[in-house]
């Protein structure tokens, strides 16, 4: 028993598991999309193109939300403009879009005095870091994503089993997709205090992706997948804890493999 | 209830369809043929609104509006069956367009819901993953969103495919009861024969419109070689 107790007499130890629990629930609400729709690779995407939207916040002091929530517009939109100009794939101007906008973060971080420690931060993440602030910041944020999704969960469900009928319908469909992309944007501001940018969108897809191979419904599928992340995040946590491994990686790894247990007992069925 | 007017559509370099010129009536129950390429599914979809800008114009009837009245049933295998949604999960897709934004579904929605999948035959599995269910009661389960979407334009592209000879007739009755009732049902298929019997408006096309009119009309030896056999021609010709 001790060895659950022990890590929580230290706040940042408590202050972390709180984090890691909400930004799994705020995962499971937009991963569900994600990976019914297809959209891992954008998700991805997004989480490197509002890294310099979060480094300018920093660099500036301001509100590092509101710095990746203006970068997730301006990438949505780029993605879009690109893709319908140039007349390319989807997945070039997504590919084209989503590296400059990381380059252009890292630069803007270069050129700040304390480099390498936050930079490190932002490309791994450190859960044991989190502030009462980013705390609440994280509580905001899932109640005003999780409000939005339910308040448009009957169009995105059409939109995303059939994007013909709903656009037959005369749902606005792209601006649907835009409207995920700037709510991914912001669930990756979250995830990226805790595993970083280039490891967020595990915890975006990872649980729901495990949870769709298992579920029968989406509300189901939405359930599951805050379990699963939430148990592989405390696990994680943990896990590092004793063994002194990097907390964000530890998480990540703790969720690849429940995801490839959700598939073994798949198989079995 | 509506019509194209000398509508050419292009991807790329390819011409789908050329200059074709249409209308469909309430109350009529029209079928779309042609053979694989012919341009079927260009001219539905652009019933539809689908297509961004096609050369030629779609027109409306005064009082239909072009979206407030559209049901589209696409072909089975262009969706996920893998997605988590029951059977009446999907159903109940048919009242989104209805109900508008921040509305939510009410007993009448879920009553509507209820008869349309009884019509259709699959209200005993409405609890059913739509993974679990055959060809057949995987076409009844759209027609029940169709249904519960209450359009006066019923679009349908390929029904018939994949679906057993039994459901086949369900289905096509169904549909005409539709076009009894005065809707405008409107399916492409490449089943000669089962348009025939149930249809009273054939189209014959091979990217551009061979011909049109009621089945005593199209049905003769000409037109049906002109349909089939030049797509072929042409291909080779492509090719070569």
């Amino acid at each position: 028993m001790h060895l659950l107790t022990d890590p929580l007499q230290f706040d940042f130890f408590t202050r972390a598991l709180l984090a890691v629990v909400l930004v799994s629930v705020l995962c499971a609400l937009v991963g569900a999309w994600v990976v019914l729709r297809g959209l891992s690779y954008i998700g991805d995407a997004m989480s490197h193109a509002v890294f310099p939207g979060i480094v300018g916040a920093f660099l500036m002091k301001g509100n590092l939300l509101v710095g990746a929530l203006i970068a997730a517009v301006l990438t949505a939109l780029g993605i879009g403009a690109i893709g319908r100009r140039s007349g390319l794939k989807q997945d070039s101007a997504i590919g084209i879009v989503f590296v400059g906008m990381f380059a252009l973060g890292i630069v803007m971080l270069s050129r700040a005095p304390t480099f390498t420690t936050d930079l490190s931060n932002f490309l791994i993440g450190n859960p044991l870091g989190v502030t009462p602030a980013d705390l609440w910041g994280a509580l905001a944020v899932t109640v005003v994503v999780g409000g939005i999704l339910t308040a448009i969960q009957k169009e995105l469900l059409l939109a995303s089993f059939d994007p013909t009928e709903a656009r037959a319908v005369g749902l606005p469909v792209r601006r649907l997709e835009s409207l995920l992309l700037i709510l991914i944007g912001l669930v990756v501001v979250l995830t990226v205090q805790l595993v970083g940018t280039t490891l967020s969108v595990s915890l975006l897809i990872t649980s729901s992706a495990a949870a769709r191979l298992l579920a029968r419904s989406l509300k189901k599928m939405m359930l599951l997948a805050a379990a699963l992340g939430t148990v592989g995040g405390v696990t994680g946590l943990y896990l590092s804890y004793y063994q002194d491994t990097a907390p964000g990686a530890t998480i990540v790894l703790v969720n690849t493999a429940i995801f490839l247990a959700a598939l073994a007992l798949r198989r079995r069925e | 209830m509506l019509g194209v007017e000398n509508l050419t559509v292009k991807y790329g370099p390819q011409t789908a369809l050329e200059n074709a010129s249409v209308r469909f009536e309430a109350g009529t129950f029209s079928a779309i043929i042609g053979p694989n390429g012919a341009g079927k599914s260009t001219l539905l979809k652009t019933l539809v609104g689908l297509l961004p800008d096609p050369e030629g114009a779609v027109r409306f009837d005064p009082g239909h509006t072009a979206r407030g009245c559209i049901s589209y049933v696409p072909q089975q295998q262009t969706l996920d069956w893998g997605f988590p949604v029951t059977v009446w999960d999907v159903a109940m897709m048919g009242r989104t367009g209805r109900l508008g934004w921040l509305r939510w579904p009410g007993r009448k929605d879920r009553q509507i819901v209820e008869d349309a999948l009884k019509e259709t035959g699959v209200f005993d599995l409405r609890g059913r993953h739509i993974g679990a269910l055959s060809g057949g009661q995987r076409q009844r389960v759209l027609l029940a969103r169709m249904l519960a979407r209450q359009g006066h334009l019923l679009l349908l592209d390929e029904p018939l495919t994949g679906v057993d000879a039994a459901t086949q007739e369900t289905l096509m009755a169904l549909l005409r009861r539709q076009a009894d009732k005065g809707r405008a049902v409107v399916m492409v298929t490449h089943d000669l024969e089962q348009a025939r019997r149930w249809c009273d408006h054939l189209v014959l096309v091979n990217r551009r419109v061979v011909a049109d009119g009621t089945p005593e009309q199209v049905y003769t030896t000409q037109n049906i070689e002109a349909t089939f056999s030049t797509s072929f021609l042409g291909h080779t010709h492509a090719e070569a």
